[in-house]
């Protein structure tokens, strides 16, 4: 029984940094209409620039330092690329949006493997989180249950962004009717870089949370920005919740399907986006589009 | 009559122009390219002074990076290292690298224009069994001597198997020798509980069979009470480690490496793998770097070339050497490189040519001084017989290195105990 | 329907087209080896690129996922010969009829849906067959891939794989561009530039665009059988999305609003990447700043740069001017009936 419940927790865990980072995407394309491939390097950057930031020291305090200032770091430089950049693609067909991401992609990827080389590298858990706790006969380690929390904790901070802030209200309507935004007199390009400058910022957070979590080798925006399409289409392009269920949802079938049918788990996850894209392209909470 | 000819003619000219103009270009592009695809230009071997180009053709990008790099690094400093001492049969050696991105069609590319642009004189080959195989054909097409040193899949010297390839590092039948010889160290004869974890492809699956019969060749009884199988490039183990743990077994096979072994080993930790089990891994000095304070300690490890329980001089200084060089501690892969540059140049010393038939000749069946000793290459399968040394996770950081290695406790068995007697 | 059903214009192959097939066919005559299989990859990789520029430049459907088919025609080979021992011969015609029903199935689900989600169920396919095939090892030979003599003797001839290349190539990309010319061409496109007027006028757009997908599926998969007459190989990494990338990239590289445009960018891609692996550092970072260049400065890609080029050398030399400008030029000079740009005489409307 103890193994059920830690493989729920363990899902949880999972699920916590890509929905963070699934968040962020979504968000982008939500009221950008851009799906940002380079999404994946801004995660990359995060546990990139964590590692280095702590080091091998497992002291503690330099990786609260990194989770507070890395993903401020990283969203200047989204806020740099999307000025930079993506502001000459906007009005062009989605085609050369996603080649233009996917060569800053490309790019980003080459940067990192020139500051950070090609080992593995690792960060420690702080010693405030570090052990495990026994739960039903089970250990499950403290980090996780801490980012757990951090992830509600990112998931109600956004919804309190969204729902009770102006520039949540103004996020909102561009998701639903940008051209409607324009004629109520927003700046729409400073907007769109802020939602972008937050979608980078959520990105990289997620990156130095996941961190203590799993290794920090070249490939990791790669395999990201494939889950955390995942999730967003699942859950629904532009819906903060919809990436939260969609990310349950994905971190279940990985735990579930690896006991199942560990042949075919990798499988289900794309049989689930196709599902859905087929069946109910917005997702399950995202806006239908006109 | 005559103006409408010519009329026709030119017209036919004009439209031809454009497309004629870029099949010209593309032909000349490629010839082009093909010619300097090189670092460097070489002359042809047979003249007097002059440089030779020798060939690695390696995945120098991605997630397994590190190391073809380290490989690459090996191989370079022996290079200059034969350099500075004049040469080889009075030629320089230049090395020439392609990165083949893990991907098979790139490394057959690579390598292809390795031989045939560059002519290199030797390849030394890739880090995936894939790629590998690939490569084998190429050189075999060829005839070109290929060293493998980091891919070590049994295939390479069987199925696939042609007399210019060469095979450096214990195969997937001495590696899971050896493993099987520590757990059975710990053991004793059981009966035992044992679980495995391994990736799902060709090297994983191949792993943990030739390690279970193994572990029953060295006289353990055991019932396996649960074996994983993740995909390849998965980022998250800890359902099937839960699942594991749930199946209580007393010890845990892990086939995984390089930086998933890392994770597996952070995520075992959260899970209390290691206070229940103990586990053996491929332990190597790149992963114990990776993990730092959080290596487990006590766990099984084995290696294809540990440094640092080697105290031979020509070890300590190869580390010294190449330390200077890159500043950081050489891994399995960059001996392995090491050392099958060389074999290779050994190879071209008892030849006295490049010649491929003559250093293959030459190789077959000798035994080659290197930084980890002499060492026989077998003249069925060119198979090196090399050890495969395992011991456990130190607690303590050495004091020689700075970083946590291994106990004193190294078992080192010697490759007959490994390997599979030529059919 | 009737679009579908009347026959296309005759078969008016340009002088040029043919020009430049003898020229290529010159290759074994004058390259080295290496050189040889470089433009032979090259020339796969057009009718890759264009078979996908069936969907993207001329369907405006952007499908991150051609190389699902790629695969499939790679695959079918392999497996074919592994698991039954088959005669290339025969595959060889099986391979791009199984792309096309597979294109069919697939098309059937994903033009269900539009624009981007379209792109993301294809890069979706793409992926799912990736894994599949890596894990399911016992069938598809798994991570590594299927290697071994799968080939007739007759191709293991440079020479004579490149000229089978090259004669497949020519004759697929003729079927192409003969089918952009074709009422159905000239449909699909309309429907590119406005589906809503396209549907009032009574085209279904649905059978348009799932016969295109079909299409571009049949010919994706026959570019994956030369891809294995080149490598004598099929590995997993061809179903992946970064593969379905390439034709794309190709494309948008060379033009995707000329029918050889993708041709184009197959070349220059093969030549660049040779030269940039032989240095492995930054390759990446190359290839990522041309797309971006191009892109942002080009979005018409090197075939409109060109075709802008000659426009304007054709101010000075107006021998230089693309035939249809030099009509209407000619047809202005010769007086008073109004043409348009293109050559095409004004037609008042009563």
């Amino acid at each position: 029984m103890s193994h059920y419940l830690i493989t729920f927790l363990s899902a949880l865990t999972e699920a916590s940094a890509l929905f963070i980072a699934a968040a962020g995407l979504t968000l982008v394309f939500g009221a950008l209409r851009i799906i940002n491939i380079a999404h994946g390097s801004f995660y990359a950057f995060g546990a990139f620039a964590a590692t280095t930031l702590v080091g091998g020291a497992a002291g503690g305090w330099r990786f609260w330092l990194a989770l507070l200032a890395v993903p401020f770091a990283v969203a200047v430089l989204g806020g740099v690329t999307e000025i930079s950049v993506l502001r000459r693609v906007y009005g062009k067909d989605h085609l050369a949006q996603l080649v233009v991401t996917y060569a800053l992609f490309l790019i980003f990827g080459d940067i990192m493997l020139r500051l950070w080389g090609s080992a593995a590298r690792s960060v420690p858990v702080p010693s405030a989180l570090a052990g495990s706790i026994t739960l039903g006969g089970g250990e499950f380690p403290v980090y996780d249950l801490f980012a757990i929390g951090a992830a509600a904790g990112v998931g109600l901070a956004l919804w309190a962004l969204l729902q009770r802030t102006t520039l949540g209200w103004r996020i909102r309507a561009a998701v639903e009717d940008r051209e409607l935004l324009a004629s109520a007199g927003t700046n729409v390009p400073l907007l769109f870089t802020t939602v972008f400058v937050i979608g980078t910022l959520l990105a990289a957070l997620a990156g130095v949370l996941a961190a203590p979590l799993e290794s920090v080798a070249p490939g990791l925006d790669a395999s990201i920005i494939i889950s955390a399409f995942i999730v967003s289409v699942i859950g629904g392009l532009g819906s903060v919740a919809g990436a939260a269920i969609g990310a349950l949802v994905i971190a279940l079938f990985n735990t579930v399907g690896v006991l199942w049918a560990p042949t075919w788990e990798p499988a289900f996850i794309y049989l689930a986006m196709i599902a859905v894209l087929a069946l109910r392209p917005w997702g399950l909470l995202g806006t239908a589009e006109r | 009559m005559r103006t409408k000819h010519r009329q026709l003619g030119r017209d036919l000219l004009r439209r031809a122009l454009l497309p004629v103009a870029a099949g010209c270009a593309a032909l000349l592009a490629a010839g082009c390219a093909s010619s300097s695809g090189g670092a460097a230009p070489s002359n042809s071997p047979s003249s007097s002074g002059g440089t030779v180009d020798i060939g690695v053709a390696s995945t120098l990008s991605g997630p397994f990076a590190d190391y073809g790099t380290a490989g690459l690094d090996g191989i370079k400093l022996a290079v200059s290292q034969i350099n500075s001492e004049g040469g080889l049969l009075g030629k320089k050696i230049t090395v020439v690298s392609g990165d083949d991105q893990l991907d098979p069609a790139t490394g057959e590319t690579v390598t292809r224009n390795l031989i045939l642009n560059d002519h290199v004189v030797a390849l030394f080959g890739s880090v995936s069994s894939g790629v590998a195989a690939a490569q084998e054909q190429i050189a075999g097409q060829y005839h070109v001597p290929i060293f493998f040193h980091i891919a070590n899949d049994v295939g390479l010297t069987t199925k696939t198997f042609n007399k210019y390839a060469f095979e450096l590092s214990p195969n997937t039948d001495m590696e899971p020798a050896a493993a099987a010889l520590a757990f059975a160290r710990e053991i004793g004869h059981g009966p035992v509980r044992i679980a495995t974890i391994t990736p799902n492809y060709d090297f994983g699956l191949d792993t943990v069979a030739a390690f279970l019969a193994d572990l029953k060749k060295d006289g353990v009884s055991y019932t396996v009470t649960d074996q994983q199988t993740p995909a390849l490039g998965a980022t998250s183990f800890t359902s099937q480690l839960s699942a594991i743990l749930t199946s209580s077994p007393q010890y845990v096979f892990v086939g995984e490496y390089g930086a998933d072994l890392v994770t597996l080993t952070k995520q075992g930790l959260g899970l209390g793998l290691f206070s229940k089990t103990k586990v053996g891994a491929m332990y190597d000095v790149e992963v114990l770097q990776a993990l730092g304070a959080q290596a487990p300690a006590g766990a099984i490890a084995w290696d294809r070339a540990p440094f640092w329980t080697d105290d031979s001089s020509q070890m300590q200084a190869f580390v010294t050497a190449y330390k200077a060089a890159y500043g950081s501690y050489p891994s399995e892969f960059a001996i392995t490189g090491y050392s099958a540059a060389q074999a290779w140049a050994y190879g071209v010393k008892q030849a006295g040519s490049f010649s491929a038939d003559g250093v293959v000749a030459a190789l077959s069946g000798a035994t080659v001084p290197t930084v980890r000793g002499d060492i026989t290459i077998r003249s069925c399968d060119h198979q090196a017989e090399v050890p495969e040394e395992t011991g456990t996770v130190a607690s303590a950081v050495n004091a020689t290195y700075g970083i946590r290695l291994w106990n004193a406790d190294v078992l080192s068995p010697s490759p007959s105990q490994l390997i599979e007697p030529c059919s | 329907m009737t679009t579908i059903l009347r026959k296309p214009a005759s078969l008016r192959v340009p002088a040029g087209v043919i020009a430049l097939i003898v020229v290529l066919a010159l290759g074994p005559r004058v390259l080295s080896t290496a050189a040889l299989l470089n433009v032979q990859d090259a020339v796969g990789l057009a009718l890759f690129a264009c078979a996908t520029n069936l969907l993207i430049g001329y369907g405006g459907l952007v499908s991150f996922g051609q190389g699902a088919f790629y695969g499939i025609g790679a695959y079918t080979v392999a497996l074919a010969w592994m698991h039954l021992n088959a005669s290339f011969w025969v595959t060889l015609v099986v391979a791009p009829v199984v792309g096309g029903v597979a294109a069919l199935a697939v098309g059937l689900l994903a033009l269900r849906t539009r624009q981007l989600y379209f792109a993301l169920l294809t890069l979706a396919v793409s992926q799912l067959l990736y894994v599949i095939v890596q894990q399911q090892e016992s069938f598809t030979g798994g991570a590594d891939g299927v290697f071994g003599p799968m080939l007739p003797g007759f191709l293991l001839n440079p020479g004579n794989a490149y000229w089978f290349t090259l004669a497949v190539a020519a004759i697929g990309l003729l079927v192409l561009w003969q089918i952009t010319r074709s009422p159905f061409g000239m449909t699909l496109r309309a429907i590119r530039e406005n589906r809503e007027r396209a549907e009032a006028l009574g085209v279904n757009v649905f059978l348009h665009q799932l016969l295109a997908f079909t299409f571009s599926g049949f010919f994706c998969a026959l570019a994956g059988v030369l891809y294995v007459v080149w490598g004598q190989s099929a590995n997993p990494n061809l179903f992946s999305w970064t593969e379905s990338g390439y034709p794309i990239f190709m494309a948008v590289l060379g033009g995707q609003y000329m029918f050889l445009g993708p041709a184009l960018g197959a070349l220059i891609y093969e030549q660049a990447r040779d030269v940039l692996l032989a240095s492995f550092s930054d390759s990446q970072l190359v290839f990522g700043a041309v797309l971006l260049v191009i892109i942002l400065a080009a979005p018409d890609g090197v075939a409109g740069l060109l075709n802008r080029g000659r426009r304007l050398l054709a101010r000075r030399w107006p021998g230089l001017a693309p035939a249809t400008s030099r009509a209407a030029a000619a047809a202005r000079a010769s007086g008073g009936q109004d043409t348009k740009p293109d050559g095409r005489p004004e037609t008042a409307v009563r």
